[in-house]
């Protein structure tokens, strides 16, 4: 495919960019299979928004709608599991500290593969769930290879990205102002809601966007712990890639995500810029 | 239990390791009382006021609020109100809210709460403030603001931690008598947690001394002041001559004493008994007398020819350094007045010591 004419389209020129070695010796192969397009080319040198409108196709909408929902879960799960953890370290003594960044990072440093083995061992269907379940009599459930285990691994990996903004901005918060809140009469929770919730929002704010940003670009954890009938936009750009090669369409799937994403920045930091006028100046 | 009792503390103890515990600490604090607790820092005085606010817990003791037993309350459910070193303003609220905290947690109605928010404002003298973050108020105005946040709930009991201490000097002490006014004025019972002594004596009714975890003398600033009960009193509350010395003498006019340094002394006061006659005595700097060298008076027991060491000029205030015959040396502190005017280092001078003056002490 001509460099020239494949620049004249932004989608074309990333996707002529990102492979464009790889995309001669495809073509050579003739294993293209997509038969909408050429079958000596993967990309062919027209302008076209087919493959944008086609995100509006039932299959694509369900798609994204199931991608951007397991990422909304899995920012939620994180946010609500990771608020008290980030809470513990922040003000913990430096060994209990170190321990707890230590367990926090852990999950990052074992290879996804390993540690979704290490999920089926607990979710499968003879799975250390399943068998407590049966142990005190119940039905067991079906939890591998459903959304539910999707949002398990995710929350899994990614709760770093969570707890580490929310630690940074709790930590900066000074303890005075917690117990000022409860000599003038706040309940420990009601301390929480009215001070270390909205002095601690740049930090959740940054928490969120960074876990739903990789949550919904996730690829691995959905491919081997999700049903293969409920893929995400990850799976679906990987496949269109690699095995429909129908590099424009995984083209228009890849921009939308980052639009997407990027638009989600620019409102988190229209928030946080204005949160960030009330923090603490000392 | 006494009438009048507010705040009774019983044998107030805080272990936190086997090496590191505060108290016993025993006080009272009357109805309407300033009431302070003064040491050097790490002498425990800031843990008591936390263990009353409720952010530490007693290993041993009792608090009690007017006969109510106190300390075993969430700090949330105490009623004594606590204004922070560091203000601790919320600064995600303006300053309006930040005074409104309590109320709006005691859901007082939105509009009793701007009228009280407001008297309040009023009162330290901020009310055009209301508007403002606290990142936008210099520290004074912060330091009211703190202190309206804890008197608008009307606390039973108001208490301040170093209140003053990150204020400039002219600032604190504009503050400490305004501080002092309007507790005055409300006759709100408070305890006042401070190192500086000046801010102490100026302020309270009655002081607690406190050293190593324990108290020294509980009494008014004069009687703190006049009638140290140990050395370390006399020592830590305003400077001082502290000397070593033996008994030699004992009758019904008095006591006379000698020091290390060969001065033999006549005093008026009560002897303190003491095995084998040793004792510490207090000379305040500011009660010896200065004179020129002269005959000897009749009836001046207490005079001594001394040189003057050197001078230290502090504008208000003449610091001498004296050496006496036999090698003892003293500190006095003159007005900057004309008798003082003429003075100079290496000149010979008298000094007399009125026998009233003269504070003996335990070693």
């Amino acid at each position: 495919m001509g460099a020239a004419a494949a620049l004249g389209d932004p989608r074309r020129a990333l996707c002529a960019l990102s492979v464009g070695a790889a995309d001669r010796a495809v073509c050579q192969c003739g294993a293209v299979q997509c038969p909408r397009l050429s079958p000596t080319k993967v990309v062919l040198p027209e302008l076209t928004f087919a493959n944008y409108l086609k995100i509006f196709d039932p299959y694509y909408a369900r798609l994204f709608g199931r991608t951007l929902r397991l990422g909304l879960v899995t920012t939620a799960i994180c946010a609500v599991l990771g608020y008290p953890l980030a809470y513990f370290l922040a003000r913990a003594r430096p060994r209990v500290l170190a321990l707890g960044l230590f367990l926090l990072i852990m999950p990052l440093m074992v290879s996804t593969v390993i540690r979704v083995f290490g999920w089926i061992v607990i979710l499968g269907r003879k799975g250390m769930v399943n068998q407590a379940l049966v142990a005190v009599g119940l039905e067991p459930v079906k939890l591998l290879y459903t959304e539910t285990a999707v949002v398990i691994g995710l929350v899994n990996i990614f709760m770093p990205f969570m707890v580490l903004p929310l630690m940074a901005s709790i930590e900066r918060i000074p303890p005075s102002l917690e117990e000022a809140a409860q000599n003038l009469g706040a309940s420990w929770p009601q301390m929480f809601l009215r001070t270390i919730m909205p002095l601690s929002l740049p930090g959740l704010i940054s928490g969120c966007l960074l876990v739903y940003s990789v949550s919904i670009s996730a690829f691995v954890t959905p491919a081997l712990m999700g049903s293969p009938r409920e893929r995400m936009v990850g799976q679906q750009i990987y496949d269109e890639v690699l095995v429909s090669f129908n590099w424009p369409s995984a083209a228009s799937l890849a921009i939308t995500l980052v639009l997407f994403t990027l638009l989600l920045l620019f409102a988190a930091l229209r928030v946080t810029r204005r949160a960030g006028r009330l923090e603490i100046r000392q | 239990m006494p009438a009048g009792v507010e705040l009774d503390v019983r044998g107030l103890t805080k272990r936190y390791s086997s090496q590191v515990s505060v108290g016993p600490i025993s006080f009272e604090v009357r109805e309407g009382e300033f009431f302070s607790l003064l040491g050097p820092s790490g002498c425990g005085k800031t843990t008591t006021l936390r263990c009353i606010a409720g952010f530490e817990t007693l290993s041993a003791g009792s608090i009690s609020l007017r006969g109510v037993r106190l300390d075993d309350r969430p700090p949330h459910r105490r009623d004594v109100g606590l204004v922070f070193q560091n203000y601790a303003l919320f600064p995600h609220l303006d300053v309006f809210d930040n005074v409104a905290f309590g109320l709006r947690l005691r859901r007082v109605p939105t509009v009793q709460t701007r009228e009280r928010v407001g008297r309040m404002l009023e009162l330290v003298g901020l009310p055009e403030m209301a508007g403002r973050f606290p990142s936008q108020l210099s520290g004074g105005q912060q330091q009211r603001i703190a202190i309206a946040r804890s008197l608008v709930l009307e606390p039973r009991i108001l208490m301040f931690d170093e209140p003053l201490s990150n204020l400039d000097f002219k600032l604190r002490i504009q503050m400490r008598d305004e501080l002092r006014r309007l507790q005055r004025r409300l006759g709100k019972t408070s305890i006042y947690v401070t190192h500086d002594q000046t801010e102490a004596l100026a302020l309270s009714d009655r002081i607690a001394v406190l050293s190593h975890e324990k108290i020294e003398q509980i009494g008014t600033p004069a009687e703190i002041y006049e009638r140290p009960a140990t050395a370390f009193v006399a020592d830590f509350i305003g400077s001082s001559n502290l000397l070593q010395a033996r008994i030699v003498e004992r009758n019904e006019r008095g006591t006379v004493i000698e020091t290390q340094g060969g001065l033999r002394l006549y005093c008026a006061g009560g002897a303190v008994d003491s095995a084998g006659g040793d004792i510490s005595v207090l000379l305040r700097p500011e009660r010896i007398r200065v004179a020129v060298a002269g005959p000897a008076e009749e009836g001046e027991p207490n005079r001594f020819p001394a040189r003057i060491a050197e001078i230290t000029y502090l504008g208000e205030d003449l610091h001498l350094n004296l050496e006496l015959a036999g090698g003892q040396s003293l500190r006095a502190a003159l007005k900057n007045s004309i008798a003082a005017a003429g003075l100079a280092p290496a000149q010979q001078v008298h000094i007399v010591v009125d026998p009233d003056d003269i504070r003996l002490l335990h070693t």
